[in-house]
């Protein structure tokens, strides 16, 4: 079991440590930590996002398990034998649940609410064994800092965020739902949140497409309501995770989601649909080299219209390292050079009139006549309105609710992880 | 004095974070001691008391020590506000160990709030008491979760769930039945979220007591899907292990594929329908893949460590110890647990699904194995750390059955936002999985990637084609292309140092041509021919002086190569002062290669190259290259330089020069093929830390032993069901038990423990004394005692010598074997702490072991038989008694003379060391000074003196003195006798390889701490000499004498007789049924002689009487592999019959 979590800031720094069992850690393994992985990137030259060691690594005296979230690196030890994912998994929900909570995750919130950290590490694991972390349950126990609660504090000086009563739903059988909940309107709303993951190769095939879908749900329902979600078309799933409210036995026997919804926000279902055949827009670099310089040209255009405007298209690439300066112009949209080498072209909308196309020169290291490496185009673009995967929400049913709710269906497809390469 | 913002924050951002810093905490964490804390703790008002004690935790988080404060934090625990508590416990949590005085003034705060009506109070208090981890608190807090486990509140009734792993840290031996009790109560819950916590505890607690499972096994499956996510985890792993230790492997799962000859015999009807099914399936299995799955299923079992050193010691003995027992995935148990757990594989935690698709590998049928590939995959759309882990699980499914992933290439393309460690996993599975349909797409891919940036992956891109064609011979020759094209676009426009990172993709590219022709060095002739003619090109010297060496290698072999060998070696000769070391050093071998396989002409001309080259080499620069051209030199001086002599040699092998055979043999050995055995590979559990860092982490456990849990057992489940309505009974009266126990501080720390053992101790003495009929040798309380040390042993808690007061001045007496001796021989009167507790002792049997050690009679082995020995008998016993000479063991040799003649000058001697004792004692010598550190394999034995003369019918008996440098291989002597050389074989016993380590057992349970985990064994085996012992003497004697004591006896006894052990200490149980033993548990000690290393063995003994024990033997020790012999040895002398 874990027996130590620590917050490091992007320096490195300890921000906070939680002790968790009997068998204390020392900061000094943070230390050591930081050494390894700034060693590995010194060695390797290569990307900060790369630079990481592996997520489970064996120190000389701990295991250690990390996850990086915005710059801040949650490190959790153990000793013994223990199912590193579920080390994983349970950072991972610290810090959704820490940026929920701060609204954002950086130094600095945390550092100012340290004490609310404190509170809810507490909460979410005893023992190093994980106690409550559904959110729902977190927030009747431990309030989240707000505008109002701040000004109450510095008007009042009490500043109390401790629930002084354990939340119902601790005792029910649905742990995530409170059992009295009151709603003014009764609400729910249904989005299905897509992200297109895919491949195109150098020759321009499509080597690999697919959707990577959310369901998620906003509800605010009063009582004890039992929904039911079917879909039209629930055969084009490849593969699915639910949210624990979801009963598994009415999606065995005929794919129908039904659930008790925990309040407010939450993701209902992920799944994934494969092997799709379109891609909605066209990415076509060409790269020619000769001599030392690189002269490059991409083109963007629609290849499928999905009947919604595209918005914020932005092709983003890596120059190699090899380029020692670039001159790259648009027709349409701004170009941006960052600092670590990465090319950014934001197109917005695609003009009617005219295909956006980003061309220019590179020069190349001196004694380079060629390029040998290729960069690799990252894409996304954001679609109201549709969702790509063609999945269908046939109908929602709500039962135990006295008064009719207000349902609302939105779709949203945005580029996940969309690369072509050159 | 802190950083008041982070480093990176511009000015601005300070201005707006000053903004919204307002209200929080942010001033408490920049400068938490600006202001006295001391008097706000004081405070009366509670909004100061918490600041106070946040800016204590703002100190906490930054790394400062504030346990100064901690009596005046503790002080606050009392207040009413629920805000104050949370930080109070908080600080107290973080502290208490480390002022444990001060965490004592808190308790009776807790007790208080243990009964609020406020269940969330009630639950902090329990969580802060158990986790303050006081020895002296202990036994109040084993109270209070026996109380709390049966709160009304679910939230409470949890945390007394995850209170009972704490408990469990402290190491309370006399609680652990109270502990365990508990945790049956709590897996048998009716809310799912205080099972999952139950499950926790139970992994920690009690990992291995796989009854309490049995008995809610059906009730666990079927709540496992609504327990809470991590309960899950912990709970699938827990019910894999029953159903493996209660109804064996599964006969269709991927275990069972290394048993499947033996299983084709067994199967019948309907069975043999699925076994042709499975021929023709698409899960074919090569002969490396099921040697893979092999490994797999043995590895899970036993753990990976244990089986190599298997491998190592008994090599292909693998099916001795007899075939796991197998079940049918028909079973009910497997059933409903297959079908509990393929939901899970929807969850949205991929641990939970990890978990569960871990499950269905091991135990689910082959073709159903399916199911778990895309839940798996969709982990890999998760955080990176999780797709790290998913893929490394993924990784050993994929390389132990290539088939189930391998129509699902395309989820393993790499992204360019990939971390490098999943890109490198990603390729490894990939270059697994490719099969004759799928290659073409994947070298589709692979060329992309050669192009990548990141030119460490491009270079492991290459070394996945080149094992992709190792795996598909019919692909090697695409292979070849690309990866030759590859040597040749970076050697036109680069030199070495402008590009650090292309030199790393030519290497792997060459390595990976190299591995390929290795496959097949005649067909791929012409790819080391264009190599060798690119090598001007070729400028990064690794990569050069590879291609020199295959050139070497391959010389003879083809017939373009051969022919422009000379003129390469011209050039490589003409270019030999520019090149690096290893290129100088390939040229060189090289050289050397095509000269000694060269014929006719071309040997002329490469002797005068290779000469050349020498002389070049002789006066190079660097000192290795002159060395070893220097050797070069002299091996093959007469062949390079009498050319007509050599020439003729060379046809008449039998006056083949002496180097030169010498040359042959070291340059042209063809190098070992790579190879593809998958012995170094180490399989844990699907989903474990271990499987991660490919190291067995501490705590890690293998599989249990396939239907290692019989329905005996569960006979004995019913008998734990009935000493858990025992000790409810004791969970009734508790409270006033604890009330007295910390009232009465006198009492001792342990109080309660001892006056409980001490009532059930009566209740079982009462029973037994009843059958006794006041024998005095009877009873329940025994002290066992060795005579080799001053140890005793420490009982139930209600010998006399546990008593904490008189402890000390007894340790004083105990310092020498006659004061015990005679303190235990003597009525308890004459004993100054004797009578008080006598009073509760109804009569003790004490087996000091001065008698046990006179029955101690090691087992004889015969060294030379008559009829060998042409008449003379030679037999050994190994001797407990220590050698003078540290590390020898001491052998009881006796000679007899069973013919009719005398029998002259008989010697025992090393065979090495040719008979006189000059010699061996000059050996010894040597030995111990270890100057030569070759010799230090050498056994040595101190001989025994020549024996003059044996008449018939005479025998002797020597003291021999051996060294056995821990080998267990035998070592071979010699006897002469009467002018006749006889060859013997001396079989070393492990189980002498150590001597006595006399300790007391807290000593030993301190010992046993610090070696757990990887230093700790288990194996179990039957234990049946007791049997005979006791129907031997059945009718007379059994009703006097004591059942626990036969088997405590019989079982001591064997044990001493087979090995060089101190008895430390024996736990008697505690239990109202006198035939039952279980529990039983004798504790050894041992020191390793080669390095005085300790070694602790604890026998534990399950089971009736009557009948045959369950024995659990562990063993704790540093050196693993001492370890693990030691303890098959005590498995197997243990398991073996009575003589």
């Amino acid at each position: 079991m874990l027996q130590c979590i620590f917050l490091l800031s992007d320096s490195g720094e300890v921000i906070l440590e939680k002790q968790l069992t009997g068998h204390r850690v020392d900061r000094s393994i943070c230390a050591w930590y930081w050494e390894h992985a700034m060693a590995q990137a010194d060695t390797f030259k290569i990307e900060l996002y790369q630079h990481l060691p592996a997520p489970v690594i064996a120190s000389p005296t701990h295991y250690l398990f990390q996850i990086v979230r915005d710059n801040i690196t949650f490190l959790a030890c153990t000793q013994v034998e223990m199912p590193p994912l579920m080390a994983i998994e349970f950072l991972c929900r610290v810090a959704d649940v820490l940026s929920d909570y701060l609204a954002g995750l950086n130094e600095d919130l945390i550092k100012d609410n340290f004490v609310i950290v404190y509170e809810l590490l507490d909460e979410m694991i005893d023992n190093g064994f994980p106690l409550t972390t559904e959110p729902n349950i977190l927030r009747e126990m431990i309030a989240p800092p707000s505008i109002v609660g701040k000004m109450l504090s510095v008007v009042t000086g009490n500043s109390s965020n401790m629930s002084n009563t354990l939340p119902g739903a601790t005792a029910s059988c649905v742990p995530w739902r409170t059992t009295d909940l009151k709603h003014a309107s009764n609400e729910v709303y249904v989005d299905l949140v897509e992200e297109m993951d895919a491949i195109i190769n150098r020759e321009g095939a499509l080597v690999k497409c697919e959707i990577y879908g959310q369901v998620e749900v906003n509800s605010q329902l009063s009582g004890f309501p039992d929904l039911t979600l079917s879909f039209g078309n629930p055969s084009i799933l490849n593969d699915v995770q639910f949210h624990p409210c979801v009963r598994f036995r009415p999606w065995e026997s005929n794919q129908n989601l039904s659930f008790v919804p925990p309040d407010g926000q939450f993701k209902l279902m992920s799944y994934r649909i494969k092997k799709l055949k379109n891609t909605p827009i066209y990415v076509k670099p060409q790269l020619s080299s000769d001599a030392g310089t690189c002269r490059i040209n991409v083109l963007v255009g629609i290849r499928n219209d999905p009947g919604k405007t595209i918005d914020s298209i932005e092709v983003q690439f890596q120059l190699p390292p090899c380029i020692l300066s670039a001159d790259l112009t648009s027709n349409h949209g701004t170009v941006n050079i960052l600092a670590n080498k990465t090319c950014c072209w934001s197109i917005g909308k695609i003009p009617k009139d005219k295909a956006p196309s980003l061309s220019g020169s590179m020069k190349l290291e001196t004694g380079l006549e060629r390029l040998h490496v290729s960069p690799i185009f990252q894409v996304s673009f954001k679609i109201m309105g549709v969702a790509l995967s063609g999945l269908q929400i046939d109908n929602l049913d709500i039962k135990n609710l006295p008064a009719r709710p207000y349902k609302g269906f939105r779709a949203v497809t945005r580029a996940g992880k969309y690369e072509v390469r050159s | 004095m802190f950083h008041q913002f982070g480093a990176t924050a511009d000015s601005l951002s300070k201005a707006s974070t000053l903004v919204f810093r307002i209200g929080t905490d942010a001033h408490l964490y920049d400068d938490p001691d600006d202001v006295s804390i001391a008097p706000l703790l004081d405070s009366k008002f509670d909004s100061e008391k918490c600041e106070a004690l946040k800016r204590l935790l703002a100190l906490i988080a930054q790394g400062f020590d504030v346990s100064n404060y901690f009596p005046q934090v503790v002080k606050n625990v009392a207040s009413q506000s629920l805000e104050v508590k949370k930080l109070v416990y908080l600080y107290l949590l973080h502290y208490a160990e480390k002022r444990p005085n001060e965490a004592l003034l808190s308790i009776n705060y807790f007790q208080k709030d243990l009964g609020d009506p406020n269940p969330l109070v009630r639950a902090w208090a329990l969580r802060t008491m158990a986790g303050i981890r006081l020895h002296v608190v202990a036994p109040i807090v084993v109270v209070a979760v026996a109380k709390c486990a049966r709160d009304p509140s679910v939230y409470v009734r949890k945390c007394a769930a995850n209170a009972l792993p704490k408990l469990h840290d402290l190491r309370l031996e006399e609680n652990t039945g109270g502990i365990e009790e508990i945790v049956g109560i709590l897996l048998n819950d009716n809310s799912p979220s205080v099972v999952g916590a139950a499950a926790a505890a139970f992994a920690s607690v009690c990992p291995n007591n796989l009854n309490l499972i049995g008995r809610h096994y059906k009730k666990l499956c079927e709540t496992l899907p609504d327990v809470e996510e991590w309960g899950q985890i912990v709970l699938i792993e827990i019910l894999l292990r029953y159903v493996i230790a209660r109804q064996g492997l599964v006969r269709e799962s991927i275990m069972a594929s290394p048993y499947s000859e033996y299983l084709d015999s067994e199967i019948d009807g309907p069975d043999r329908d699925f076994a042709v099914k499975e021929e023709t399936n698409v899960v074919s299995i090569g002969a490396y893949q099921s040697q893979l799955l092999q490994m797999a299923s043995k590895s899970y079992l036993e753990g990976p460590e244990k089986y190599l050193s298997q491998m190592n010691f008994e090599d292909k003995g693998a099916f001795q110890s007899g075939l796991p027992k197998f079940t049918s995935a028909k079973n009910d148990d497997v059933k409903i647990l297959l079908q509990c757990t393929s939901p899970l594989l929807w969850s949205h935690n991929s641990a939970v699904i990890l978990a569960a698709a871990g499950l269905h590998w091991i135990m689910a049928p082959k073709e159903d194995l399916r199911r778990i590939v895309k839940p798996l995959l969709f982990i890999l759309r998760s955080s990176s750390a999780s797709a790290y882990v998913a893929l490394c699980n993924i990784q050993v499914f994929a390389k132990a059955m290539p088939s189930l992933f391998a129509s699902y290439s395309e989820d393993f393309f790499i992204c360019s936002s990939d971390t490098y460690q999943i890109k490198a996993l990603k390729l490894e599975i990939l270059s697994n999985i490719a099969t004759e349909s799928s290659i073409p797409v994947i070298f589709q891919e692979f060329q992309d990637y050669v192009r990548d940036s990141d030119r460490r992956f491009a270079a492991d891109t290459v070394a996945a084609i080149g094992l992709c064609a190792q795996r598909l011979p019919n692909v090697a020759n695409t292979c070849l292309e690309g990866l030759l094209a590859l040597t040749i676009p970076q050697s036109l426009n680069n030199d070495t140092e402008s590009s650090g990172g292309d030199s790393i993709v030519l290497i792997q590219a060459i390595i990976s041509i190299r591995s390929i022709i290795k496959l097949d060095p005649p067909r791929h002739e012409k790819v080391i021919v264009h190599l060798v003619r690119t090598l001007d090109s070729i400028k990064v010297p690794t990569a050069r002086a590879m291609v020199i060496r295959m050139m070497g290698e391959y010389n003879s072999s083809g017939h373009i190569l051969p022919k422009m060998l000379t003129s390469v070696l011209t050039y490589l000769a003409c270019c030999f002062t520019k090149e690096a070391l290893e290129t100088k050093l390939q040229i060189l071998y090289a050289a050397v290669k095509v000269v000694l396989c060269a014929r006719g002409d071309d040997l002329c001309a490469s002797k005068k190259l290779l000469s050349y080259v020498l002389e070049l080499a002789k006066c190079d620069i660097n000192y290795d290259i002159r060395d070893r051209a220097r050797v070069i030199r002299k091996l093959l001086t007469q062949y390079l330089f009498s050319f007509e002599l050599v020439e003729e040699a060379r046809y008449i092998s039998e006056s083949k020069n002496m180097s030169c055979l010498l040359a042959e043999r070291l340059f042209l050995e063809k190098p070992k093929s790579m190879s593809t055995e998958p012995n170094n590979y180490r399989f844990y559990l699907p989903g474990s830390l271990s499987q991660i860092v490919l190291h067995a982490a501490p705590g890690y456990n293998p599989l249990p032993e396939p239907c290692s849990l019989t329905i005996g057992d569960s006979s004995f489940g019913s008998n734990i069901v009935k000493g858990g309505t025992h000790s409810d009974l004791y969970g009734v009266d508790d409270s006033e038990r604890a009330s007295g126990s910390s009232d009465d501080d006198s009492n001792s720390s342990d109080g309660s423990e001892i006056s409980e053992a001490g009532s059930s101790g009566n209740d079982v003495g009462d029973e037994s004394g009843s059958a006794s009929e006041g024998d005095e040798n009877t009873g329940l309380l025994i002290n066992f005692s060795d005579v080799g040390n001053a140890a005793y042993a420490n009982l139930n808690g209600n010998s006399e010598v546990n008593d904490p007061q008189s402890r000390p001045n007894d340790f004083g007496e105990l310092m020498s074997n006659r004061a015990l001796e005679s303190w235990l021989d003597e009525s308890p009167d004459s004993s100054r702490n004797a009578p008080e507790s006598s009073s509760f002792q109804n009569s003790s049997a004490r087996i000091s072991v001065g008698s046990l050690s006179e029955r101690v009679k090691p087992k004889s082995y015969t060294l030379l038989d008559t009829v060998n020995g042409n008449g003379l008998r030679v037999d050994y016993v190994f001797s407990s008694e220590m050698s003078s000479k540290s590390k020898f063991v001491c052998l009881e040799v006796s000679f007899k003379n069973c013919s009719n003649e005398p029998k002259e000058k008989i010697l025992l001697f090393d065979e090495d060391i040719e008979g006189g004792q000059d010699n061996s004692e000059q050996a010894l010598r040597t030995n111990e000074s270890s100057s030569a550190p070759h010799n230090n394999d050498v056994k040595v034995i101190v001989p025994v003196e020549e024996i003059p003369c044996l008449e018939p019918g005479q025998s002797s008996k020597k003291i021999m003195e051996v060294h056995f440098h821990h080998h267990l291989l035998p070592i071979k002597l010699v006897l002469r006798c009467s002018g006749l050389k006889l060859p013997v074989k001396l079989w070393p016993d492990i189980g002498y390889f150590v001597k006595p380590l006399p300790m007391d057992d807290e000593e030993f349970f301190r010992k046993e701490s610090q070696l757990r985990g990887m230093f700790e064994y288990n194996r179990r085996c039957t234990f049946i000499d007791h049997v005979r012992e006791l129907k031997d003497e059945k009718g007379e004697i059994s009703l006097v004498k004591d059942k626990f004591l036969v088997v405590c006896e019989t079982l001591g006894l064997k044990m001493l007789s087979n090995a060089n052990l101190s008895l430390i200490s024996v736990d008697m149980p505690v239990t109202t049924n006198h035939d039952d033993v279980s529990g039983l548990c004798l504790r050894f000690a041992c020191e390793i002689l080669s390095n005085s290393m300790p070694c602790l063995i604890t026998v534990t003994l399950r089971g009736n009487c009557s009948e045959p024990l369950n024995t659990t033997v562990k063993v704790n020790c540093e050196e693993t592999v001492f370890g693990l012999n030691l303890l098959n040895k005590i498995v197997s002398f243990l398991a073996e019959p009575p003589l």
